[in-house]
């Protein structure tokens, strides 16, 4: 019932139209990239996916990423602008399921995103390659773990909107961290593990090993956001 | 009321929105990997820079690039909250103060704050460079005339940028639209800086100048100079435009 209430309330917030339009603008880079310089990435050795991925994923992580972080500030901006959040805790439901609520409606939303974008990658990979056999397992493969990567990031600019009142406070820092996350250094393994660099990662030319410590590191940062949530909500409820 | 006490009353409105602590904690961390990487300056003859120089201009590019814009698109958004939350715009409005002059009241306040950060960038730059100086027994210090030069420059090119971002703030409603766009319109400035066009997106104007100066120091490296004379009009004109329509639409969605 609440995950229905959490779609209600982003009605005309305009949270819909925003991962609309960022998914087809970040559809639209490889796109774009493709009909101008074509005959720069055919000439290219490899699979088309990993051509495709390894010259436009960053941009388009970098469009992720950005959108994760102004849809979780809008979601709570809704809660806290008219101290809705104060009407929302007498009623007889959970703090934290409010936000796990919003942390699936945000995970339904990018996973919508990154399908869009699966998309226009199969096009270029159809319109300007060869699709070659177990194209579309390949594909998959890519997305879900570009998914898999983009939780942790999804949980914890949720954690850090309900954290902070004022708007311009989690954007604020939301922007701050995706800053740090663009000038870490991405050979080192511990740092590039920060929830806001994961979604850079690619799965085309990361070997098995990688992945599996890849996957195995994000699903612990998952619980470890999910209970970091649970204790801040009874330590800031003591102190309300 | 005169301008000067707009703006002044405008500052206070801000004074305890902690927007300093996070221009300021993004400069700080602008700077830390130039602080751990700094023996990198050393290894860049092919370019053909000095280490100084490439140590100011890699930190300052990667400020032009995404921290300094995104930061002020962080600023709008307070710009508008602080006015929107209680209603407070409905308080100002029914002030006998011109509707434009506060518009460009918060503007200045914008410009502010554009400046600050410019300026705590450079701060920054001044210790990371005696520490890294410390760290490689190398003198990374300039001038600090050439750095606030360079600094300069990045501030005048970002005031039609400023101008855009504001007119989003004012004339869209909806705040995720507002950030959203001004957000997703800097990550094309890279592809933009390497276009013809690059003059009619505003967004790229700090970063293009800022790349053109890398191309100025380093001898081996030729990168596209600014020319001015499409350049100056249309920034010029940009600002122009801006401004008048974010002065015409402020608080026309109250006014209604």
């Amino acid at each position: 019932m609440s995950i229905s209430l959490e779609c209600k309330k982003i009605k005309r917030t305009g949270f819909l139209p925003a991962f609309l339009g960022g998914s087809i603008l970040a559809g639209a880079v490889p796109v774009i990239n493709m009909a101008v310089r074509s005959e720069m990435y055919q000439t290219q050795q490899g699979n088309p996916i990993q051509i495709l991925l390894g010259a436009n994923w960053q941009m388009m992580a970098m469009l992720n990423v950005l959108l994760v972080v102004a849809g979780s500030c809008l979601l709570y901006h809704t809660e806290y602008a008219d101290n809705a959040m104060q009407k929302m805790k007498s009623l007889p439901l959970r703090e934290s399921s409010v936000f796990l609520d919003k942390v699936i409606l945000t995970i339904f939303m990018s996973l919508f995103v990154l399908v869009i974008e699966a998309g226009t990658i199969a096009f270029c990979s159809y319109y300007w390659f060869e699709i070659g056999s177990g194209f579309l397992s390949e594909l998959c493969k890519n997305f879900g773990y570009a998914f898999l990567l983009m939780l942790p990031c999804v949980i914890l600019s949720l954690l850090i909107s309900e954290a902070c009142r004022n708007m311009w406070v989690s954007l604020g820092i939301g922007v701050v961290l995706i800053f740090t996350a663009t000038m870490l250094p991405t050979d080192n393994f511990l740092l590039s593990l920060f929830p806001f660099a994961t979604p850079f990662q690619m799965f085309a030319g990361a070997d098995t090993e990688q992945v599996m410590r890849y996957i195995y590191s994000t699903a612990a940062e998952i619980v470890i956001f999910g209970l970091a949530q649970l204790i801040f909500i009874k330590i800031r409820r003591s102190f309300e | 009321m005169n301008f000067l006490s707009l703006v002044g009353v405008e500052f206070k409105k801000i004074r305890r929105s902690k927007i300093l602590l996070i221009l300021a904690t993004a400069t700080i961390i602008l700077w830390l990997p130039s602080i751990f990487n700094a023996n990198i300056n050393f290894e860049m003859q092919a370019e053909g820079i000095s280490p100084e120089n490439n140590f100011l201009i890699q930190g300052f590019m990667g400020m032009a690039w995404f921290m300094f814009p995104a930061s002020m698109v962080v600023s709008t958004v307070l710009l508008n909250m602080t006015e929107k939350s209680n209603k407070g715009i409905l308080k100002m409005l029914s002030l006998p103060i011109n509707i434009a002059k506060l518009c460009m009241a918060k503007f200045v306040i914008l410009l502010t704050l554009a400046a600050f950060q410019i300026l705590m960038t450079v701060g920054m730059y001044f210790i990371s460079a005696g520490i890294a100086s410390q760290m490689q027994n190398y003198n990374f210090i300039l001038h600090p005339l050439f750095v606030f030069k360079e600094a300069g420059l990045i501030f005048m090119a970002a005031i039609p940028m400023l101008a855009f971002f504001w007119l989003l703030s004012v004339c869209i409603q909806t705040p995720i639209f507002s950030i959203g766009i001004g957000l997703a319109s800097i990550v094309p400035s890279v592809l933009m800086i390497n276009t013809k066009i690059w003059f009619a997106y505003p967004m790229s104007y700090p970063f293009f100048v800022i790349t053109a100066e890398y191309g100025k120091l380093a001898s081996n490296l030729t990168t596209a100079q600014v020319e001015f004379i499409p350049w100056i009009p249309v920034a010029i004109g940009i600002t122009m435009i801006c401004s008048f329509i974010s002065c015409l639409c402020f608080g026309q969605a109250e006014r209604r």
